[in-house]
């Protein structure tokens, strides 16, 4: 080795030596998030809306129940560039499976399939789970539809306390008896796979222990050569093995069907879901929203009608699994167990903060304005090749009944602090 | 009397004792690292591509496409491998050697990836298993000693005995059950409870009732496609282990003319002194009458 190519592999090796330094001084923490913000805006805005979500209890241990709930509510304005909700499923975002999931109902409906979900439909849905593997977790609900793939839900911690050797997941059969969904079949898969393998490695060896390669290639190249090799113990083995084979697959195949008596097929069917909607006295369109890229807010203009008997006031905006509150929002609607990360309790603002009177039509000029903007990245929307919003409006009359009105329109942004404002 | 014939092979093979001693050298170097691990790894890869899903969860093994893709995708490699085997030294452990190569990879999956990373039950991603059909396989390759017979015959055994070996391993997976009303199997239970963000249930492949003319025997109407397309399929990859398994190599004679050679295996000997010359010119001694290769003209050129 020459004085150049020892320069060259000490540089090298210098390079390598400060990677892995660096890699220890600035150690990466774990991702603890499903890579929900890297959804472009206009998916996460116009797809689904979910609200009133919530992780009940947020502290579970293991094998104890929790539950997971909320409603979607399925966007009128659903992107072009996104396939139609024809065949979903409500799941649950998490890092593996650390809770099992026991059951699954959409407007009450089991979803153990996957299934068609309405345009404009407002669904409820309640996950039950239970606590798995131990730890502090962040778990989102997630409808993933078939062509477009999961579509996020906000996501909270949840932790699970205790030790997962002491997990069970007992099922009761149809026929009688329970087992254990973690160990069920486990046994008999072993078994079945060493004596297979068993065999499969003893044939290999019965002609490994003799010359394999170079020697027999060198008979074989010569006349005779094929008969030679033609080892007449070979063939009374394979005969052996042949019908040890049969014999074992029958016995297999034939002590199983007995043991199980009653069996059935994967179920492929898929739910019907009625699809329930949205009430509200007031009627709302969008003339015009910008987004003020430095100021970081959505700014709307809205034509609300109010044809109800009660005066509304308009107290949150939430999209993107995001709310933006104000008074009327925080009074009437706050969830104090709900993720402050993606919660902006006074992010929502009224130029005008009377309430709707009824029978009254008025332009109401709304303004969600908060760092979470920028955050939660959903400021991309001005990179999106669909320059669309959309979201979820709530409002309350006196006696705190909700009213929730689905929005969707064109939005310009607006790039500069001098045109913002 | 002996039990195998190792000393007259080893005789007929003319080689010196150092000769066979470094043979065996070689059988273990060849054999462990490079055949078994370049085939388990390259098999593995080839087969979680193309049924990777179907073997990896129990709610994917169905009676139609479980049923019907595994044997197709798991014969194509041994194809090729028990050509170049079987081919080049009439050994019969092709397809054996690439299913247990398989399943060793595939329990290293399991354990490390499925069940240490990710947290999911071994029972929950049980593969299947194909080594009673490989040995069927390699059997009847022996037995036979021609692949058009195996490829009828041994294949279709290879893919019709797919079924009845794992219902042992998976029977218990179709008990039926009910939860909030709804019928499933254990299997769908299974696949619902063990939570799996980036696979949501709609990406199943599975039989939905699509084989409704052949009144409910679809996991009989399942295997004989899949041997029918089975046989096809390690036919084709025979060729290809024809096609890339040849050696040989090109000689410049005398006056420049490039000519191929097939006879790698017997470079340096009398033999292939005898049916192509020495560089000297000088002609080996003849052979006695009858022994192996005392011909000298008919060698094989490594062909089935």
């Amino acid at each position: 080795m020459n004085a150049k190519n020892l320069f060259k592999l000490c540089v090298i090796g210098s390079l390598g030596m400060a990677t892995l330094g660096l890699t220890l001084v600035f150690n990466a923490s774990p991702a603890a998030a499903h890579g929900e913000r890297s959804q472009e805006p206009f998916l996460r805005m116009r797809t689904a809306q979910w609200y009133d979500t919530r992780w009940n209890p947020q502290k579970t241990a293991v094998n104890d129940e929790a539950i997971m709930s909320g409603k979607i509510h399925i966007s009128e304005d659903w992107p072009r560039a996104v396939v139609k909700p024809n065949r979903t499923f409500i799941n649950i975002g998490s890092p593996s499976s650390v809770f099992t999931r026991l059951s699954s109902k959409v407007n009450g409906t089991p979803m153990f399939t996957s299934g068609p979900l309405e345009l404009g439909g407002d669904y409820e849905y309640v996950i039950k789970m239970r606590g798995r593997i131990p730890g502090h977790h962040h778990i989102h609900p997630m409808l993933a539809v078939n062509g477009a793939g999961p579509i996020a839900g906000p996501g909270a911690y949840m932790t699970i306390g205790g030790n997962y050797k002491d997990f069970t997941n007992p099922v009761k059969l149809l026929v009688g008896g329970t087992v254990d969904t973690e160990t069920v079949g486990l046994g008999a898969g072993l078994f079945w796979h060493a004596l297979w393998g068993g065999m499969g490695f003893a044939w290999i060896a019965w002609f490994a222990i003799r010359p394999m390669f170079l020697i027999r290639a060198r008979v074989l190249a010569q006349e005779g050569g094929d008969a030679l090799l033609n080892d007449p113990v070979d063939r009374i083995v394979a005969y052996g093995v042949l019908v040890a084979c049969f014999v074992l697959i029958a016995i297999a195949f034939f002590t199983t069907d007995a043991m199980y008596a009653y069996t059935i097929p994967l179920q492929a069917g898929e739910p019907k879901i009625k699809a329930t909607h949205l009430k509200s006295d007031l009627t709302m369109k969008v003339l015009a929203a910008d987004y003020d890229v430095p100021g970081r807010a959505l700014r709307m203009t809205l034509q609300v009608t109010n044809s109800g008997e009660q005066p509304l006031r308009i107290g949150e905006f939430t999209t993107a699994g995001i709310r933006f509150l104000n008074k009327v929002g925080v009074a009437n609607n706050l969830d104090p167990t709900y993720p402050a990360e993606i919660m902006a309790v006074d992010g929502l603002h009224l130029e005008d903060e009377s309430p709707i009177n009824p029978g009254e039509s008025k332009e109401v000029k709304l303004d969600s304005r908060d760092s979470l903007w920028e955050v939660q990245r959903l400021m991309d929307l001005v990179h999106d090749p669909d320059q669309r919003f959309g979201g979820l409006v709530m409002s309350w009359d006196e006696s705190g009944n909700r009213h929730i009105n689905s929005i969707a329109g064109n939005i310009i942004p607006v790039f500069t602090r001098a045109a913002a404002s | 009397m002996a039990l195998f014939r190792t000393a007259e092979i080893i005789k007929a093979s003319k080689l010196p004792p150092e000769g066979v001693k470094l043979s065996r050298m070689i059988d273990a170097v060849y054999f462990l690292p490079i055949a078994y691990l370049g085939v388990f790894a390259t098999f593995h890869m080839h087969f979680d591509l193309l049924a990777g899903d179907w073997d990896f969860w129990i709610d994917w093994k169905d009676r139609q496409f479980w049923m019907t893709v595994t044997p197709i995708v798991e014969v194509a490699y041994p194809g090729a491998v028990m050509y170049y085997f079987w081919t080049f030294y009439r050994q019969p452990f092709g397809a054996t050697l690439c299913i247990t190569g398989l399943l060793v990879g595939k329990w290293i999956t399991i354990v490390f990836a499925w069940y240490w990373w990710a947290n999911f039950p071994m029972n929950f991603m049980m593969p299947a298993t194909m080594v009673g059909s490989a040995l069927i396989l390699d059997c009847t390759l022996l037995l036979t000693r021609t692949w058009i017979i195996t490829a009828i015959i041994g294949v279709w055994a290879f893919a019709m005995m797919f079924g009845p070996t794992n219902y042992a391993l998976f029977g218990y997976s179709h008990q039926p059950l009910v939860v909030d009303g709804q019928l499933l199997s254990l299997a769908d239970y299974m696949g619902f409870t063990y939570v799996r963000t980036g696979t949501p249930e709609y990406i199943r492949i599975i039989e939905v009732g699509s084989l409704r003319t052949f009144g409910g025997h679809t996991v009989w109407i399942s295997a004989f496609f899949s041997a029918f397309i089975s046989m096809l399929m390690f036919t084709i990859w025979w060729q290809v282990g024809h096609f890339v398994g040849q050696s040989y190599f090109w000689v410049r004679g005398k006056r420049g003319v490039r000519t191929r050679m097939n006879d790698t295996m017997i470079v340096g000997s009398d033999e292939f002194a005898r049916r192509h010359g020495t560089p000297d010119g000088v002609a080996p001694k003849k052979l006695s009458a009858g022994a192996i290769g005392s011909t000298g003209t008919t060698f094989a050129e490594g062909k089935s």
